[in-house]
């Protein structure tokens, strides 16, 4: 790849994982807000052990606020990219079991399941696989990102 | 004069190793942080489940196209019966001939239910499937007749008013699941 063309994916990386940032802090906060909630909506789903359920509850939404602080902030943001990759394909699989076995209910991505929202369908799916893509961009381009890693790193190349 | 090989790390810019490891502080860093709030939370989760979940789901809508008919007009017309109440009320009193297929609102009929039915009336010769139910409103028997009909059955009816209607028309008589 040319400089030049690694210039402008650098600096299109950026746009990009603050979008990604901004989507997964809106994604985490309802969850972490009403975990009981978000249980609730893991049972639904019907995929893992009910010993599984809680545990995935809790974690979820702190891993999707901590990689979305990270995108946002530009500390480590490739491996917050990382980490949004691994969340996205799991929300894909989970949603493409959901829709063939016809559940009828809100995915439960921006809010509980029990309200008439964004309904499982092709259209999350599609989304869902969307924001991977968005996410391996950022994992493959976002090299020496602007924000507080580089805030950092100048400081330390200075002293 | 040689030259030395250029010195490389064991995990260079490139590669992914530095990458997932930071990726493992993220998701270790989550993971405490999750459990800290927790545990300090009033409302904290147990961490392990150990009651089942009540999750709630829409209740599947049968689909299939049905008309009404009235208890006389299925009387004269010697249609194949459906009873959709439950089976303690079909076991008090039934149409003679009828079928039992009991509709739950909150589950699909079984489908080697439906196929044995489905069975049932082709056998028949019936050009008519007249289904009724508890006449309420839904009406447990236009509901089981759109399942019937959705699973291929031509000409069904339910009949308007259910039992009530049939009971009414002195039809109904006492018996015992067949």
């Amino acid at each position: 790849m040319t400089e030049s063309a690694a210039r402008l994916h650098r600096r299109l990386a950026v746009p990009i994982r603050l979008y990604l940032g901004g989507v997964f802090l809106w994604a985490s906060w309802h969850k972490i807000l009403d975990p009981h909630g978000f249980a609730l909506d893991i049972a639904t789903y019907d995929i893992l052990p009910l010993g599984l359920v809680n545990l995935q509850a809790l974690l979820l939404p702190w891993i999707e606020l901590v990689a979305a602080g990270a995108l946002i902030a530009g500390l480590w943001s490739r491996a917050a990219a990382v980490l949004t990759c691994g969340m996205m394909l799991m929300f894909t699989v989970a949603l493409g079991i959901a829709l063939h076995r016809g559940l009828d209910t809100s995915c439960g991505c921006f809010a509980s399941t029990l309200e008439a929202t964004d309904p499982i369908s092709g259209w999350t799916i599609a989304r869902d696989l969307l924001w991977l893509g968005l996410a391996l961009y950022v994992a493959a381009f976002d090299r020496r990102p602007w924000g507080l890693e580089a805030l950092l790193f100048r400081r330390k190349a200075i002293s | 004069m040689r030259l030395d090989p250029p010195r490389t790390s064991p995990a260079t810019p490139d590669s992914p190793r530095p990458l997932l490891k930071q990726a493992v502080i993220l998701a270790v860093t989550a993971t405490l942080l999750a459990l800290l709030v927790n545990a300090v939370r009033p409302d904290g989760l147990p961490l392990v489940a150990t009651t089942p979940y009540e999750t709630l789901v829409p209740c599947p809508e049968p689909q299939g196209v049905v008309a009404p008919i009235t208890a006389g007009a299925a009387l004269a017309a010697k249609a194949f019966f459906v009873d959709a109440r439950e089976a303690e009320a079909y076991a008090d009193a039934h149409l003679p001939g009828a079928v039992s297929l009991p509709f739950d609102y909150l589950d699909a009929v079984p489908k080697a239910a439906l196929g044995a039915l489905t069975r049932q009336i082709v056998l028949s010769g019936a050009s008519q499937v007249a289904v009724y139910g508890d006449g309420g409103s839904p009406d447990s028997g236009e509901e089981l007749a759109k399942e019937i009909a959705f699973a291929g059955i031509k000409n069904v009816t339910f009949i308007q008013g259910g039992v009530a209607a049939l009971a009414a028309a002195g039809a109904m008589v006492p018996g015992t699941a067949p």
